[in-house]
């Protein structure tokens, strides 16, 4: 028994003195990059797309030349899309094959698992689609290539309070992850500006009737300057018909959930007036017609979706912090990841927010009778909003 | 592109021109607003009021008749009106949907009565019920199949233009529904107690076997029970559907609210099912402003009422204290 201690004891130093100092061997003339994601089982589609995009892009750039004068390696995990198969994917990654960074993992639930212990050993990790908002909460280490979900709600908090001026804001919204989501974004975002949310008022998941609600608010003194309703199409619906039948003069501001052209079928003409937050409409780039054209080459025709492009940029992004750091060290390697500044990717212009977010655009649209206006894409800077197209 | 902190500042109409608002306004709004939505629930209310009377059976596919008669009269309705624009057109082209989707409404409740329920009417009291549900599912599904989910809007055949009368709102659309629930009301009450078919109608529901024997075609009887009532269904699924919209699973929860109208006011009572089903509608509206409790919570609130009135009256408010058959 105490042989085996001592052995396993034995076993565990080596380990440490190993990888201590957080420089990871290069063998041979290589950078290893690990990728986690979804290879197998039913989500499959979305961690093959991510790593045949982040695969073209190694490949793309040794063809160049590679990076510091050495190749790029990417070694990729099957997460199954769970927790339990990310961690092991990761602990091969870092701890036997000593990457130097991680792409991934594809999913929220592992991207907070594998995040944590990216932060413990240092090594940097880029998820191209984890959109939850704690993500990138749990260090520096963590960035993303994908929108957080609380982008919508900062970028509409500062679009309300800057642009259209408005200070006292009622919320209106069902009892379900999306909508109790945004408007506890707005609460986060709006108050710290100066604004007010007035009234919250709720209603259940396959509610019909909206009159309390908004007699409820119609009753407030003073009105308030909106209503903000981050609801699905059928539920807005009727809340803009109802709203108008209780002679409610108060505009109406939304979310993404009104981009869905099913709106203008179910809510007929009262739809005119409504502003909403959605995605920002995305330009036709060069950069993302050669990277479309070479992946569909690369893969049999298939066209790559949207966090397969994300994968791509972040693979860029990557190899540019590594030739910028001019080492395997994984502290030099994260801080020029940090560093980015309008990275030119098949998405755009990429910057990181501190946090490690994605700092993107948010499109602001207002319906003129049943048709919605492109009003531009937003982004936040500096705590000020800023029309950036 | 900076923009300074307050610029363009939106000027906003408070609501109704300024006019002050007050408590009493306020709370007569909520009555006003539960009053329709209860008198859509007292207009299908009657339908399950009437089956129990003379079955003691509760009709489960009764919301799902709602439903197919909410689609009847937007399908016949848009047909008919076509690209038209004409303000007349559109209010008979309503008025012709209304009709067309009552009469099938009440063919589509004898032929289930006849292939579902008549074929069980000496079986276990539990069969009807189960083959109601079934008949429930069918037309719910066969309408997803058929029509898809996504829910249709029916456009209002008249200009439904608010009317602000003392701070309170009502539309041309809800007065209508006040209208035509009271008066199929009345109209049922009079079919009931004074002609020939609505005095054999009370015979049949006070005895079966006795009114058979006494000449009376029970199950003529029966038959016409299920046309009135999925009649009464198509209206209220109509007159709902501007407000609810038309989606296959329409019925469940509408129907599932009318029949807990129709057991408060008192089951098998025409007057208890219309003051049931305002009563649900007035606590639905009302009931969590007055506690100040989250209005995601109304129905919660609205059944809890419901709860202590059953315990109180178990026969619901009108309900004539007489031993259950079931």
């Amino acid at each position: 028994m105490a042989k085996k201690l001592l052995t396993a004891l034995a076993i565990l130093l080596c380990a440490v003195s190993l990888f201590a100092g957080g420089t990871s061997e290069t063998s041979g003339d290589t950078y290893k990059i690990g990728f986690i994601g979804p290879l197998t089982g039913d989500n499959a589609n979305y961690g093959i797309r991510c790593s045949n995009a982040a695969r073209l892009a190694v490949s793309e750039i040794n063809a160049a030349g590679g990076v510091d004068g050495k190749m790029l390696e990417l070694i990729a995990e099957d997460s199954q899309g769970t927790v339990e198969r990310a961690i092991a994917a990761y602990e091969k990654l870092a701890y036997s094959d000593n990457v130097v960074a991680i792409i991934g993992p594809v999913f929220t639930s592992p991207a907070l698992a594998v995040g944590q212990r990216c932060c413990e050993d240092g090594i940097v990790m880029i998820t191209p689609s984890a959109t939850h908002k704690d993500v990138t909460a749990a260090g520096d280490y963590i960035f993303r290539t994908v929108p957080s979900d609380s982008l919508q709600s900062e970028v509409a908090s500062h679009y309300f309070y800057e642009v259209l001026g408005y200070r006292n804001i009622a919320t209106l919204y069902a009892m379900n992850d999306y909508s109790q989501g945004l408007a506890q974004g707005l609460v986060d975002y709006f108050t710290p500006l100066g604004g007010t949310v007035v009234d919250e008022q709720t209603f259940m998941v396959g509610d019909r009737d909206f009159r309390t609600q908004l007699t409820e608010i119609r009753s407030l003194d003073p009105a308030p300057d909106a209503i903000y309703m981050p609801d699905y199409t059928v539920e807005m619906a009727q809340i803009l018909e109802q709203a108008s039948q209780l002679g409610i003069d108060i505009p109406f501001l939304s979310s993404d959930g009104f981009s869905d052209p099913e709106i203008y079928d179910l809510a007929g003409d009262y739809t005119n007036g409504v502003i909403y937050v959605g995605p920002a409409q995305a330009q036709a780039s060069q950069k993302y017609n050669d990277f479309a054209a070479a992946y569909s080459a690369a893969y049999d025709g298939d066209a790559p979706d949207s966090f397969s492009t994300n994968a791509y940029d972040a693979t860029y992004i990557l190899a540019e912090a590594i030739d910028r750091a001019g080492s395997a060290d994984r502290e030099a390697i994260r801080n020029e990841v940090a560093a980015t500044t309008d990275f030119e990717g098949a998405n755009g212009i990429i910057n990181f927010a501190e946090n490690g977010d994605l700092i993107a655009s948010q499109g602001v649209y207002e319906v003129v009778d049943q048709t919605p206006v492109y009003l531009g894409a937003y982004q936040v800077q500096d705590g000020h909003i800023v029309q950036v197209d | 592109m900076t923009l300074p902190a307050d610029l363009c500042l939106n000027e906003f109409n408070p609501y109704n021109g300024g006019t002050p608002v007050n408590t009493f306004t306020v709370y007569m709004q909520y009555i006003i607003n539960g009053l329709t939505l209860g008198s859509i629930y007292a207009l299908i209310a009657l339908g399950y009021t009437m089956v129990y009377g003379i079955l003691k059976f509760i009709n489960f596919a009764h919301g799902d008749v709602l439903m197919v008669g909410a689609y009847i009269g937007l399908l016949t309705y848009q047909a008919l009106l076509g690209d038209s624009t004409s303000a007349s057109w559109m209010m008979l082209a309503f008025l012709i949907a209304l009709v067309v989707s009552a009469l099938l409404c009440a063919l589509l409740g004898m032929f289930i009565e006849r292939v579902a329920y008549k074929p069980l009417r000496n079986a276990n009291r539990l069969a009807p019920l189960l083959s109601a549900i079934g008949v429930s599912f069918i037309l719910s599904n066969g309408a997803a199949w058929v029509f898809g989910t996504q829910s249709r809007r029916f456009p209002y055949p008249f200009a439904n233009n608010p009317i602000s009368i003392l701070g309170v709102t009502i539309t041309p659309h809800q007065i209508l529904i006040v209208i035509v629930a009271v008066v199929m009301m009345v109209a049922l009450t009079f079919f009931v107690n004074r002609t020939r078919m609505g005095k054999a109608m009370r015979a049949t529901s006070l005895d079966q076997g006795t009114s058979e024997l006494m000449g009376i075609n029970v199950n003529r009887v029966i038959s016409l029970t299920f046309a009135i009532g999925s009649a009464l269904a198509a209206v209220g699924g109509i007159l709902a559907s501007f407000d609810f919209r038309v989606y296959p699973s329409m019925g469940t929860m509408t129907g599932l609210k009318a029949f807990v109208a129709a057991v408060i006011g008192g089951i098998g009572n025409i007057s208890g099912a219309m003051l049931g089903g305002v009563l649900l509608g007035i606590l639905e509206s009302v009931g969590a402003p007055l506690l100040h409790i989250p209005n995601a919570m109304k129905d919660t609130i609205a059944f809890a009422v419901l709860i202590i009135i059953l315990l109180v009256k178990p026969d619901g408010i009108l309900g004539k204290n007489e031993k259950e058959k079931v």
